[in-house]
């Protein structure tokens, strides 16, 4: 550790003699988080200031305060010496390393944006690997995910986003997060019809895989009224209609109901049915069934979806 | 679905493998007992998402099975597991939460709180002033600990926690509403969000109820204050239904939709969002048999949602819509399967362990489930009433928007106003 001799820590803690939910610092944390007190306090914005803000974020990575004082002293150094570029690119090399220790952390990912927007010639390409690895570990993280839709709207640069999903797609069919990424793309990059035909073939596909899959429901309902301000056309409510057994079609006494592939695909089916002026017993049918068979859990909305039709 | 599901835990548990390529399998339930006559078909496929649930679907219903009584709040187990975290001092390795701790404070009095307003005591109340204007002497904007800098999120923290103290002591009188405004104006952005930070800090969803819920409380609301948030948070709405933390179309999300809601409601722009989508996509989280709320679509029942999302639903009746949970499945998660026995303290789903945080949530949570809300006073407040419950666990009346007793806001909010 460099020399700190002519320092002097500054207290971590309240001078309380009865402090409420006191945490037990031990010594090292208590010397560590003192010194870049003191320095920060100072305003030093150094080299050994510089790693001493790399040994705090190892101890405490959720520490923001230290993350500001270490974006400062990087910008500060980088600005001196006149290397701006070769100094956030180390920058981000070392932040990748803290990243794959702590892929919870809520700060890394506004810090790695702040550094991205200094840069004076920044790459998405150097992004992508860690994000792959990242998701790789953990394939719904929120805030990885987040960062990535940042990313493809600062680079613009939407080229690799529909082949990635559909490779976690492939890996995970209810991975949602996947499915919602497909969404970003679409309504960030004005899709001609031909387009949105093809994703619907893409989604159709992967239903008659596995059919009870709320993901994909989601997303081929908030296709259409996205994009085809809900007008859905006979092909899809008949695709809809082959994994209900036809319930909505005909009464039954709910001890007469039969097994259906998905639920998901009723509730698509009635929601379309509830606006269609001669449609409105079918769809009154598949929130009953709901109700009382398919998603018992949900028979409060199930009811009120069906008082909304009365 | 119905009959057939079990077998499929079955086939899933003990003829598939890990991480295998997607497999198709049709299963039959021709020879199930009595239901002879159909024969369904179902396609599942095995991937981490089903393993991960078909785990916590076992467990659940385990304790469902074994249950035998009507079920209760472990109230003394759980005010003993929270006198310790005000009574004992913390071990070294909860430093991780050395830049949260006006959030311990707020969790843990809010607990004691919830469960019965008179268990938070006196002494507790002048230490938990005494700590907060430790951390910070000039009356906010508050940080994490002593010499951090002032977050949004601890900020709101302290607010609610000094909330949750009487001004016995006019510590009230203490905080610094010029400071506390200043600060926020200056975290405001362009495209209508707040900065948690100055400086490097996130822009979300999450940090505009901070800012939000602590301006409302302390009755600095202006024009200038909420000039654009509307419009932020109206995008952060997704095409699921639910909100996300940015406005690029991010994956709804529980608490981050929460976030959103109790913010529109404090800005009152309700009918600005695309309320059915909104409704839809809460139902959708409450999983049978779980019972309980996930926080996102395919994702596992966590109790913490039973407040960001059964809060989100809290909010909605507001307006009317009293549909969107189901109150007395999700009591049943709760009191299941979020205490462990009558072990101290509340956990996220069981093979979990208890928690402050989700102490917090979880009895929110269960409080949402034994009352129902409306707004009074030609809209101005919120009425917390108690519905029909057997054996009901005497939780505190609560302000769904604030995540407090409902007392303690209004005396808050009226000593400010």
């Amino acid at each position: 550790m460099d020399n700190f001799d002519d320092v002097t820590p500054l207290p971590i803690e309240t001078e309380l003699e009865d402090e409420l939910c006191r945490i037990m610092y031990t010594d090292e944390y208590r010397e560590t988080l003192g010194l870049a007190r003191a320095l920060l306090q100072a305003g030093e914005y150094s080299e050994r200031a510089l790693k001493l803000t790399a040994k705090v974020i190892s101890l405490a990575p959720a520490f923001y305060t230290i993350w500001n004082y270490r974006y400062d002293i990087v910008m500060h150094l980088a600005t001196q010496r006149g290397e701006v570029a070769e100094a956030i690119d180390r920058e981000l090399d070392w932040v990748d390393e803290v990243t794959l220790n702590n892929p919870k952390n809520y700060q890394i990912w506004s810090y790695k944006q702040a550094l991205l927007q200094k840069h004076p010639f920044p790459s998405f390409k150097r992004e992508l690997p860690i994000l792959q690895m990242m998701i790789e570990d953990d394939t719904k993280n929120y805030h990885v995910w987040s960062f990535r839709k940042w990313c493809v709207l600062f680079f613009q640069d939407f080229s690799h986003e529909l082949s990635y999903s559909d490779l976690l797609i492939k890996r995970d069919i209810y991975n949602n997060s996947a499915w919602t990424h497909r969404m970003f793309v679409f309504k960030h990059s004005e899709p001609d019809s031909t387009q949105i035909k093809l994703e619907i073939d893409y989604v159709k596909d992967k239903i008659e895989l596995v059919p009870q899959n709320v993901s994909v429901w989601s997303y081929l309902r908030g296709l259409y009224e996205n994009f085809w301000d809900s007008k859905y056309d006979e092909s899809i409510i008949k695709f809809a209609a082959s994994f209900t057994s036809n319930v909505q079609d005909f009464d039954h006494k709910d001890s007469n109901l039969p097994e259906i592939e998905s639920s998901h695909a009723l509730e698509f089916l009635a929601n379309i049915y509830a606006y269609q002026e001669n449609k409105k017993q079918n769809a009154i049918r598949a929130y009953l069934a709901l109700s009382s068979k398919y998603d018992p859990i949900r028979k409060v909305y199930w009811q009120r979806q069906i008082s909304l039709i009365k | 679905m119905g009959t057939s599901a079990t077998r499929i835990q079955y086939l899933r548990r003990n003829l598939l493998g890990r991480k295998r390529e997607v497999v198709t399998r049709v299963i039959s339930t021709e020879d199930e007992g009595d239901q002879n006559e159909i024969i369904s078909i179902m396609k599942e496929v095995e991937t981490d998402t089903s393993i991960a649930r078909d785990e916590v679907i076992e467990k659940c219903q385990a304790l469902y099975e074994e249950a035998q009584t009507i079920p209760e709040l472990h109230r003394d187990a759980h005010k003993k597991f929270l006198d310790a975290s005000f009574t004992n001092d913390l071990p070294p390795q909860m430093a991780a939460l050395d830049a949260s701790q006006p959030w311990l404070l707020y969790w843990t009095a809010n607990s004691l709180r919830v469960l019965n307003e008179k268990y938070l005591t006196k002494e507790y109340q002048f230490r938990i002033c005494e700590k907060l204007f430790a951390i910070s002497p000039t009356g906010g904007p508050f940080g994490g600990g002593v010499g951090q800098l002032p977050h949004l999120a601890s900020t709101y923290a302290a607010i609610n926690a000094l909330a949750l103290c009487e001004n016995g002591e006019d510590y009230w009188d203490m905080v610094d509403e010029k400071a506390i405004y200043d600060w926020l104006i200056s975290l405001k952005q362009e495209n209508g969000g707040f900065k948690t930070c100055l400086g490097v800090g996130e822009v979300d969803t999450r940090g505009v109820y901070c800012a939000l819920s602590v301006a409302s409380m302390l009755g600095i609301m202006t024009d200038e204050l909420t000039e654009g948030v509307v419009d932020f948070l109206v995008d952060c709405q997704s095409s699921e239904g639910g909100f996300g933390g940015c406005p690029h179309e991010d994956e709804a999300h529980g608490g981050y939709t929460f976030c959103a809601v109790a913010s529109l409601h404090i800005l009152d722009a309700i009918d600005r969002i695309n309320i059915p989508n909104l409704a839809k996509w809460c139902s959708q989280r409450q999983l049978d048999p779980e019972r309980g709320l996930s926080g996102r679509s395919n994702k596992l029942v966590d109790g913490c949602y039973s407040f960001w999302v059964g809060g989100t639903a809290a909010v909605m009746e507001l307006y009317g819509l009293d549909h969107l949970i189901n109150k007395s499945s999700l009591r049943d998660y709760i009191l299941y399967c979020c205490q462990n026995g009558s072990r101290p303290g509340l956990r996220d789903k069981p093979g979990t362990h208890p928690d402050l945080y989700h102490t917090n949530y979880i009895l929110l949570g269960l409080a949402l489930c034994e009352n129902s809300f409306n707004l009074s006073d030609n809209g101005k407040a919120v009425q917390c009433k108690p519905l029909p419950v057997t054996a009901p666990s005497h939780l505190s009346s609560i302000n769904p928007i604030y995540g407090l007793p409902t007392k303690n806001v209004q005396k808050f909010i009226s000593h400010f106003v």
